[in-house]
């Protein structure tokens, strides 16, 4: 009874304002949840414990350098951008509890920078739900790109399996290509960008490995991918168990070119392997974070120093600095007056968004940004360079 | 009763009491109705109260209990469909009143069992009501108590699925890399990064391979009991329960034997432990589930138990309430029989109170005081508006017949004083119209002597040529005579100078005795003109003085001179004017005594008009007209008559009657004054006579006057 007198109080003084039409400019209306005239409140639900706990922590770092950049020069038309962030540890029913309590107990404008495929397939319709955008997600998985109110960052996981197909058949000639995934969405989801770009070439896995999510138990993968003698492995899972299985196999004896998606949080995997991670290549959706050009490396260094002065750049925190210029870019294009569906419209209206030479295009039937793929292999020293080796290019 | 009232009507009574009788008349007959309807109500009211202390109460005690055991029996599955312990305890909270309600409604229907003066009722539907709902009740506790048990037993075996999945997951997680570890060993022989691989023939070897399938036994008979568990959950019929078990002994026995096989290692040491806590916890799993369902099916007994005992009361007490409803209708139908006794007997009084009040309305109020307060007021009111004349009618004998009395005698007085205001009014009036007149006579008396003077001075000046004529005439004679005298004086002179001696001869001495005789007859003619002129003027000089005197005087002279007078008159204002004067006088007529020159005016006045007529005509009329004057005079008995008739133009039969009239003239303005005529009429009258005219348009016109011999007495005519 009484939420129904509120509501009608509410009605009746919009419709007053409306009647009226003299909002005054200066008051932002309160309804808008996570912003005031001060600030805008964003939350992050993602893991930061568990096998992708490196996932959640360098998209944080990157979200946060790229909102204290903005903060430092006055934030976005004078309001200031903060995130609020929560583990849900790569657990899709944490992911739902916590996108809940994100919306409605600290009123967050947005959600940004959620990391993995099967917490965001629990966590968007929640958001979708709530009428609350759902940003930049650390994930390439199909399904999030026909959700009209996710704006994607990144290329998906089919743009980075069929590059990496197109490299191993163009450039190496192979033709023996195994697969190992992890057993849930995401793997699934890789599994089939890598089958549609077998298809598109007549092509089949010569064998298919898979390992159960959450755990290193990866040698029954190894030894089923073995029985098909590949030339090349594509893996699609967690740095862990990816970085097991790399392990394992050039322990007994079976080398053939490695391959694994963005996702396996590069960083994370070169340490783990350590010497052994020489020769192993990644796709990555994001510039080459030590690279001169295009401009957005660099300023994303000078964002992470300044943030964090001892923080090495990789390419997950560099996601998180792109998301988190692609945030401001989109309040910047709101105007003073922000709301979450003008949000959402000001970056489907914008066409060509330039973030220092990395380009993005948004538009009414398509919600991701970039369809860049960039191919990084891990020298012997554990670092990452540029495959240039591959030719690897942006695609577009 | 009319005579009385005729009586009632003659007496003495104020106001007041009339108003108290009438009042008080009314508030008699509304008590004596209030009084009725009391009594009616009392009728009513006892009827009702044997329906009430008898039959509606049990009714309502059995309609409460049927109603209160359909609480109760809906309240049983709200218990059982509670999911935590706090649900059922706010159900049974909130079930508690309804209970009380039953249990009070049972009682209250007990006691009316117990103190019901009727023998007829049914002994044992009272007691099995009594029985039934008090079973009902205890049913209810039961209920309460067993979902209570069946919470305990749920949380406990809760608890016990969390223990075994928390079991199940520390296995998964030995037992997965045990697997995949296992596989490993016996594909390639590597157990670890540090140490060579194993020789072929050790690890891909008979026992290595019966490790590798004791774990995936071990596995999969983890997933059926996990699956065997999720279906137990899930059971509700005790008898399947027991097929359930029955797989799950099998599994576990499966699971022993395998882990008897596994080798003594640290990690098998934990999933042996690991898997004897699971089993144990599982059996303990059916045990619970077993007591679960138990609990529910004496639930649902005692629920069925209940909508059958609710079926048994329901019946119970549709029969009380049959039982009971025959009863209320005999009540119910003494009840409304008192009620339209009741009803009839005041509808009765209420016509005869409000006839009586309607009577006593019409009767004092509006007859003997509205009314005639209202006669009393338009009265005043008509007086106040100035009628005086309408009588004050209103009867009886009270104040407002004091107060029309008191009204009437103001108004006669009224009427009285406004009488003398207007007798007051006219005198004055009058009196002021008197003065006006007088005033106005003065004035008219004034202006009637300034016109007759005015007429005497026109009349004069009238005169004047023809005066001027006759005096003319006779110094005519003289003129000429004293020159003829003048002349034979000078024939003496020259006479007496032809004899230079002086000496005359005869002949001269009879011619200068011839010439004065000549002298003497001239000189006498000379006196008798100057005598005439002489004459002339002192009549004149009369008239113009205006003496009133009478005299005797010779009316055929005067007559004479006054036609004379007025054809002079005319003659010298037109020298054309002409007319031929017949005169016809009695020598017998002689001497009467008048006002000669009034008279005298009188003939001047009519020959005048005379004269104007036939000149009138003259001017119309062709060569032939000969304007003709008559006047002839006559000897009558005792006076004269004179005649002056003209052959002018006559006078119009309109105007005839008028010509006497002061002012009335038809010449024009500057020739007439109109008073001729009236004049000369009051002249005649005065002496005695009376003037007429006979007249034909065109032909003639004749004035005749007579006068009396004896006139009257008279001062003269005007002063």
């Amino acid at each position: 009874m009484r939420l129904c007198a509120q509501v009608a109080l509410t009605a009746a003084a919009c419709a007053a304002t409306v009647v009226l039409g003299s909002a005054p400019v200066g008051a932002q209306p309160e309804e808008v949840p996570g912003v005031s005239s001060e600030r805008v409140l964003f939350g992050q639900s993602a893991a930061f414990s568990g096998p992708a706990a490196e996932l959640g922590r360098g998209m944080r770092l990157g979200i946060e350098a790229a909102f204290k950049e903005a903060n430092d020069s006055g934030g976005v038309h004078g309001r200031r951008l903060e995130l609020v962030t929560v583990d849900d540890g790569y657990e899709p029913e944490e992911a739902i509890e916590n996108t809940r309590r994100l919306i409605e107990e600290d009123a967050v404008f947005a959600l940004v920078g959620g990391v993995g495929t099967p917490t965001s397939r629990s966590a968007v319709p929640v958001a979708r739900d709530a009428g609350v955008p759902y940003v930049a997600p650390f994930t390439g998985a199909g399904f999030l790109r026909d959700e009209p109110h996710v704006i994607n960052l990144r290329a998906s996981y089919a743009q980075e399996t069929e590059e990496m197909v197109e490299r191993l058949t163009k450039d190496l000639g192979i033709t023996r290509i195994a697969v190992v995934i992890q057993n849930d969405s995401f793997g699934r989801a890789g599994l089939a960008g890598v089958r549609a770009a077998f298809d598109k070439r007549g092509m089949e896995a010569v064998s298919i490995g898979v390992y159960p999510r959450n755990t290193t138990a990866v040698k029954t993968a190894l030894v089923d991918i073995e029985v098909g003698q590949p030339e090349a492995v594509i893996m699609v899972g967690a740095y862990q168990p990816v970085a097991s299985l790399i392990a394992w196999a050039r322990h007994i004896g079976l080398d053939p070119v490695f391959m694994t998606l963005s996702f396996v949080g590069s960083n994370a995997l070169a340490e783990e392997l350590g010497p052994a991670g020489a020769g192993v290549y990644v796709t990555q959706v994001v510039p080459f974070p030590t690279a001169g050009s295009p401009r957005i490396a660099a300023a994303y260094r000078r964002a992470l120093r300044a943030h964090s002065a001892g923080a090495e750049p990789g390419f997950v925190s560099f996601e998180g600095y792109l998301a988190g210029r692609l945030v401001v870019e989109a309040l910047e294009r709101c105007g003073p007056e922000i709301d979450r569906d003008r949000f959402v419209q000001a970056l489907r209206d914008a066409g060509y968004i330039d973030l220092d030479g990395f380009r993005l295009a948004f538009g009414e039937q398509d919600n991701q940004g970039s369809d860049a793929v960039f191919l990084t292999v891990i020298d012997e020293q554990g670092r990452y360079r540029p495959a240039t080796r591959l030719g690897a290019r942006a695609k577009q | 009763m009319i005579a009385w009232f005729s009586r009632l009507a003659e007496g003495r009574f104020r106001i007041a009491t009339q108003l108290y009788v009438g009042i008080g008349g009314a508030a008699v007959l509304t008590l004596a109705a209030s009084l009725v309807a009391l009594f009616a109500f009392a009728q009513v009211g006892d009827s009702q109260s044997r329906v009430n202390e008898g039959t509606v109460p049990e009714l309502a005690a059995a309609f409460g209990v049927a109603r209160g055991s359909g609480t109760l029996v809906a309240a049983g599955p709200r218990l059982t469909a509670s999911a935590t312990q706090g649900e059922l305890d706010r159900a049974a909270v909130e079930i508690a009143p309804a209970r009380r309600a039953f249990e009070d409604e049972l009682e209250l229907l007990m006691s009316q069992e117990a103190g019901g003066d009727d023998s007829l009722r049914d002994e044992t539907r009272f007691v099995s009501i009594q029985a039934r709902g008090g079973e009902l009740i205890g049913n209810i506790g039961a209920i309460q108590q067993s979902v209570s048990e069946g919470f305990e037993l749920g949380n406990a075996s809760e608890a016990l699925r969390l223990e075994l999945s928390l079991l199940r997951d520390e296995i998964a997680a030995l037992l997965v890399p045990a697997l995949d570890n296992q596989l490993f060993y016996a594909m390639t022989g590597y157990r670890s990064f540090r140490e060579p691989p194993a020789p072929r023939d050790v690890h891909f070897s008979e026992p290595e391979i019966d490790r590798y399938r004791v774990l995936v036994g071990l596995q999969q008979d983890i997933t059926i009991v996990d699956q065997l568990l999720a279906s137990l959950a899930v059971l509700a019929d005790r008898a399947k329960i027991e097929p359930v078990e029955e797989q799950y002994e099998s599994a576990a026995t499966s699971i022993e034997r395998a882990l008897s096989a596994v080798d003594e290692t640290e990690t098998s040491d934990r999933l042996k432990e690991l898997f004897g806590q699971m089993l144990a916890r599982s059996r303990a799993a059916f045990d619970l589930r077993r007591e679960e369902v138990g609990v529910m099916d004496r639930q649902q007994e005692l629920l069925l138990e209940n909508q059958d005992l609710a079926l048994g009361l329901g019946q119970d007490v549709k029969d009380l309430v049959e039982d009971s409803r025959s009863r209320a209708g005999v009540a119910t139908l003494a009840s409304s029989q008192a009620i339209s006794t009741g009803r009839a007997l005041l509808l009765a009084l209420n016509i005869v109170s409000i006839a009586g009040a309607v009577f006593i309305a019409w009767l004092f109020v509006g007859r003997l005081l509205v009314r005639r307060f209202q006669a009393l007021s338009s009265s005043m009111r008509e007086m106040a508006d100035g009628n005086l004349e309408a009588e004050i009618g209103i009867g009886g004998n009270d104040e407002v017949a004091d107060m029309a009395a008191a009204l009437e005698v103001f108004r006669r007085h009224a009427l009285e004083v406004q009488r003398l205001n207007l007798v007051e009014k006219l005198a004055d009036e009058l009196k002021e119209k008197n003065n006006e007149l007088e005033v106005v006579l003065a004035d008219l008396q004034k202006a009637q002597d300034q016109i007759v003077m005015r007429e005497k001075l026109a009349a004069l000046g009238e005169l004047t040529a023809g005066v001027a004529h006759e005096i003319k005439n006779p110094l005519n004679f003289v003129k000429n005579f004293s020159e003829v005298s003048a002349e034979l004086l000078e024939e003496v002179e020259e006479i007496m100078k032809e004899n230079e001696d002086g000496s005359l001869t005869e002949d001269q001495r009879e011619e200068i005795a011839e010439i004065f005789a000549d002298l003497s007859g001239n000189l006498k003619l000379i006196l008798g003109h100057g005598e005439r002129a002489n004459r002339i003027v002192t009549d004149m000089l009369k008239m113009g003085r205006g003496a009133a005197q009478r005299e005797l005087a010779d009316i055929n002279r005067l007559v004479d001179e006054h036609v004379a007078l007025a054809y002079h008159s005319a003659r010298a204002t037109d020298a054309s004017f002409n007319v031929t004067i017949e005169k016809d006088y009695d020598p017998d007529l002689g001497n009467l005594e008048v006002v000669s020159q009034d008279v005298g005016r009188v003939f001047l006045n009519l020959v005048s008009n005379a004269c104007y007529a036939t000149d009138e005509r003259r001017r119309s009329a062709d060569e032939s007209y000969e304007p003709t004057l008559t006047v002839t005079t006559r000897k009558m008995d005792d006076g004269v008559e004179v005649r002056i008739r003209d052959n002018g133009s006559g006078i119009p039969p309109d105007v005839v009657d008028k010509i006497f009239n002061p002012f009335f003239t038809t010449k024009p303005t500057d020739q007439g004054t109109g008073l001729g005529l009236a004049l000369s009429a009051d002249i005649v009258r005065e002496h005695g006579g009376t003037i007429r005219v006979f007249t034909e348009p065109g032909e003639f016109t004749e004035m005749i006057v007579e006068l009396s011999a004896a006139p009257p007495d008279f001062d003269g005519l005007l002063p």
